[in-house]
């Protein structure tokens, strides 16, 4: 009982220490010489961002988490229309984001937490150990996963297919029909690429392979590395990183902001950093171990599934592990519409965590 | 479940385990190789930029390639002194001194990366550069591509032009291995084909010292060029259409009525491809010449539409080939007055007459007894008011105008209703007449190789349809259609030596009598018994007999001319049939 105390509390309060350290690091990109010429510096938007999050938390906390299940059909409804919106009228850098009056967001990070909730609700309400039942899943998952990989957004993509493997496999599906499902999809993928247009394949071979762009993304990938490598263990000080304020790499509030933590952190930070998720992760662990309802469980699963496999993409990516992917960092990546997800997903696990002690 | 959960956690383990191990490597083992390349600032890329392919005409000769140049780039972080910098270039290149602070400031994107300051240098620019180098830190002459354009503006409608790549398109098309200072397809078949013409960049990563210059070569890229593209334009038949056209503001287009292929395509007033910024600004932007007057202009046909009406007439009926209609000069309908374009009349003809003459009255009462619809019906066959798929960008339908929209049946029969199409349109339908009913997919690319030599594609003629017309039907029309040009109103393309059989059409914008320029239009085919050219010839201010002329005047050169020409466009599908010289005035 205790433990389950600490476990809702402590969930809170690292996911505040998260943000906050995502704000400084943004605090300290701002002071280099690429800055942003109208409106508000980053980090302020941040803040801002910071705010709406707690306000929509306070909000969320109370809503009881199997609603989401019971909206289940109508979310995955709404995030395919917007995901078919994007494809016509996106805007923005690589045509991601939609404008609706003054507020722009990309649906596809939303779709993110829909997709699990969706999954989740299915899961839980057939039988798993089915061919077929998983064979729906992928049908659901597949539908949105070609609208965001025709974006083409490949590193989300790439998540919806863990989460959906990962999902499937938690809530029990048999090992031998997820290697027949995966031997499907690699038999179908020749075909996909062969509808492919020339200049998407392109695109897909940069990103598995930058270092054909050694000029480009992979000049990026080297400068990502110089930029963790001169943190050394110490790091060079807060405010006084020398390679992100010269602006060697374009995303470095977003996609590369882990970069900036390991420059002036060094690996001390980064170790921080790392406990802190870790700290995170084993909470919901627990939650999702504590609870005894199935739907509950998938969501708090599909949730840690899809926190894990994005702080390793990410940082795999900076470290020069992984392909150059454009997967946020959780809690530290500017960005409203990630920001909202992080703190939708955990209002949600704060709510399963708090259902659970009336058992 | 709860085994499955403990499994995946660890699994989470082992990946925070791999990241923290990467970061000891890169923070503890290799901290000193990092820390020094971060120090010094010193890593920058060089791009050469995208090679393109070469377009050739369709005997190999070559209408486009790069070339190359040197241009002028800078390296934002690298120059010290802007103030000086720029006044000593300011100075030695006559460039304005403010607009290159401007473009020294722009922090907008990498201070590393060489960004491109003048393209294609002079030897002698190269050598004042050379002469103040020790001024000029950060500033550095480097190889790179110019696209020439070996014919200036002859081809300009077709090859089009290519441009730099815009912050909006780099945006969306960064993950393509483009980059700022590239140059994509803009227009014509530059922008068509842009994917198969475009290579991709090469270049180095380099190590720099203290001032700039190049320590080491860390990596190098080897461009790879790009496709090459084989047209079914001939260079020849083009320049002599360009020369023909001259200065006249107006539209020439040839095809092979056999296939589709078209072997020129003129549209003036044109451009020069390597100076596009010239002729956006007026007087020049003033009679547009980007516009594609082939593809995008569109007209009303005039009486080159008698030949749509004729084989309604004929098919369905109604009219027989000896049937004659009284013209007197006008014709009464209703409160309305139409009028023939010859005052007093052509008295009694049949359509064996009436199409050479080109007679209103007589099309006009076929066109109204024959109705709105069916003649729409015919206009339809012919695919007019759809593109003819064309492998152009920006080709417009013309307008097929709904039975209350259309002007009336006597109108539209004479083609001054509200029906438009373009000259390409134009010469689909002459060309289906020509072959007897085939309606061909006109194309410009012929074929695509890549460097290697190895064919990645290779286009065929593609028929969009048949459609059925009666020998009976053909037979008279062919004929009327070789009297037009023999005695009738294209007498102006009468040329010794070649059959030509055509129609003329003048878009009348007003009344017969007023003195307002008009649309001359001629569209015909050679030689009569067995085309294997198409032509429609379209003057923005003239007369069809002026339109007539040109088209008899390329014909005659065509056919008359060194061998080379006339081989590859007859040479093809079959033997070069023995010219009829001389035979003037005998069927």
């Amino acid at each position: 009982m205790e433990n389950k105390i600490n476990s809702g509390r402590l969930l809170l309060i690292v996911s505040f220490i998260l943000t906050i350290i995502g704000i400084l690091l943004l605090f300290s990109a701002s002071k280099g010489i690429v800055s942003v010429k109208t409106g508000l510096p980053f980090y302020m938007k941040q803040i801002i961002w910071t705010f709406l999050c707690i306000l929509l938390f306070i909000w969320l906390k109370d809503f009881d988490y199997r609603n989401w299940g019971k909206l289940a059909n109508i979310l995955y409804f709404i995030c395919f229309l917007l995901l078919l919106m994007v494809l016509l009228v996106g805007t923005g850098r690589a045509g991601r984001w939609l404008k609706i009056g003054w507020f722009n967001f990309q649906p596809s990070e939303f779709t993110k937490f829909v997709l699990i909730i969706v999954l989740a609700r299915y899961f839980s309400l057939r039988n798993i150990e089915r061919f077929s039942t998983l064979f729906g899943g992928i049908i659901i998952t597949g539908m949105l996963f070609l609208l965001i990989l025709a974006q083409p957004n490949l590193g989300t993509a790439f998540l919806f297919i863990v989460i959906f493997f990962t999902m499937a496999y938690l809530a029990g599906a048999r090992g031998k029909h997820l290697l027949i499902l995966f031997l499907i999809g690699l038999l179908m993928s020749p075909f996909l690429w062969m509808g492919l247009k020339d200049y998407q394949k392109q695109r897909i071979m940069v990103f598995l392979n930058p270092w054909t762009d050694p000029l480009g993304k992979g000049y990026n990938i080297l400068q990502s590395k110089i930029t963790i490598g001169s943190g050394g263990i110490f790091g060079k000080g807060f405010l006084r990183g020398t390679q992100t304020k010269l602006a060697f790499l374009p995303e470095f509030h977003t996609d590369f902001i882990f970069c900036l933590l390991a420059e002036e952190f060094g690996l001390i930070g980064v170790a921080v950093l790392l406990f802190f998720y870790y700290v995170f992760l084993s909470q919901i662990w627990k939650i999702s171990m504590t609870t005894q309802d199935t739907f509950g469980r998938l969501v708090a699963m599909g949730i840690m599934v899809m926190f894990i496999t994005q702080i390793f993409v990410n940082i795999g990516m900076a470290c020069g592990l992984l392909p150059v992917a454009g997967i946020p960092l959780p809690f530290l990546s500017y960005g409203g519409s990630a920001l909202f997800v992080c703190f939708i997903s955990v209002a949600t696990i704060y709510n399963i965590y708090k259902n659970i002690t009336l058992f | 479940m709860e085994k499955r959960l403990k499994t995946f956690f660890n699994v989470g383990r082992i990946l925070f385990v791999i990241i923290i191990i990467q970061c000891v490597n890169l923070q503890v083992f290799h901290f000193h190789y990092y820390r020094r390349l971060s120090d010094q600032n010193c890593i920058r890329t060089i791009d050469l930029g995208i090679p393109r392919g070469k377009i050739l005409d369709r005997n190999g000769r070559i209408l486009v390639e790069d070339k190359t140049c040197f241009n002028l780039v800078f390296v934002p972080y690298d120059i010290k002194n802007p103030l000086d910098v720029a006044q000593t270039l300011a100075e030695i290149l006559n460039l304005d001194k403010n607009e290159l602070l401007n473009m020294f400031d722009d922090v907008s994107s990498n201070p590393f990366e060489r960004r491109i300051l003048k393209r294609n240098l002079t030897q002698s620019e190269i050598a004042a550069v050379s002469e103040y180098a020790f001024k000029l830190s950060g500033i550095f002459v480097q190889a790179g591509l110019n696209r020439q354009y070996l014919l200036g503006e002859t081809f300009s409608h077709v090859l089009g032009y290519t441009g730099e790549i815009s912050q909006d398109e780099l945006a969306v098309r960064q993950n393509e291995g483009l980059k700022a200072g590239h140059y994509i397809g803009r227009y014509g078949i530059e922008k068509q084909y842009d994917n198969y013409l475009m290579g991709r960049s090469g270049g180095y990563q380099i190590e720099v010292d203290a001032h700039g210059h190049q320590r080491k070569i860390l990596k190098e890229i080897a461009m790879v060029p790009g496709n090459n593209i084989v047209l079914t334009l001939d260079q020849s038949v083009q320049e002599i259409c360009k020369n023909v056209l001259g200065d006249r503001q107006g539209s020439i287009v040839v095809m092979d009525p056999r296939n589709g292929e078209i072997l020129a395509l003129v549209s003036n007033p044109s451009f020069d491809p390597s100076n596009i910024a010239k002729y956006l600004k007026p007087p020049y932007s003033n009679k547009k010449p980007f516009l594609n007057r082939v593809i995008a202009g569109q007209y009303a046909p005039g009486s080159i539409f008698k030949i749509v009406t004729e084989i309604a007439a004929l098919e369905t009926g109604e009219i027989g080939e000896h049937d004659r209609i009284e013209c007197t000069g006008t014709m009464e309908i209703g409160d309305r007055i139409f009028h023939c374009w010859k005052e007093e009349g052509h008295g009694w003809i049949d359509i064996n007459m009436a199409l050479p003459f080109s007679c209103n009255i007589f099309f006009g009462t076929i066109g109204l007894n024959l109705g709105v619809e069916k003649i729409l019906e015919y206009a339809k066959l012919f695919d007019f008011g759809k593109p003819t798929g064309i492998d152009l960008p920006g080709e417009k339908t013309g307008n097929l105008p709904s039975p209350e929209g259309s002007g009336g049946a006597i109108n539209l029969a004479i083609g001054q209703g509200a029906l438009t199409v373009t000259p390409i349109q134009l010469c689909v339908m002459i060309s289906a007449v020509a072959n007897g009913g085939n309606i061909w997919k006109p194309y410009i690319a012929k074929r695509i190789i890549a460097p290697d030599g190895k064919v990645i594609k290779d286009f065929q003629p593609g028929i969009k349809k048949t459609i059925f017309i009666s020998d009976e039907t053909l037979t008279v029309l062919k004929r009327g259609l070789r009297n037009v040009v023999k005695f009738g109103t294209g007498a102006a393309a009468n040329i010794p030596g070649i059959e030509i059989a055509g129609k003329t059409g003048t878009a009348q914008v007003a009344q017969r009598d007023t003195n307002l320029p008009t649309r001359g239009a001629f569209a015909c085919y050679a030689p009569a018994d067995t085309p294997n050219i198409a032509m429609v010839v379209l003057l923005d201010e003239g007369s069809s007999s002026q339109a007539a002329r040109m088209a008899g005047s390329i014909i005659n050169r065509l056919y008359m001319s060194e061998k080379t020409i006339t081989e590859t466009i007859i040479g093809e599908t079959e033997p070069i049939q023995s010219l009829p010289i001389g035979s003037e005035g005998f069927e």
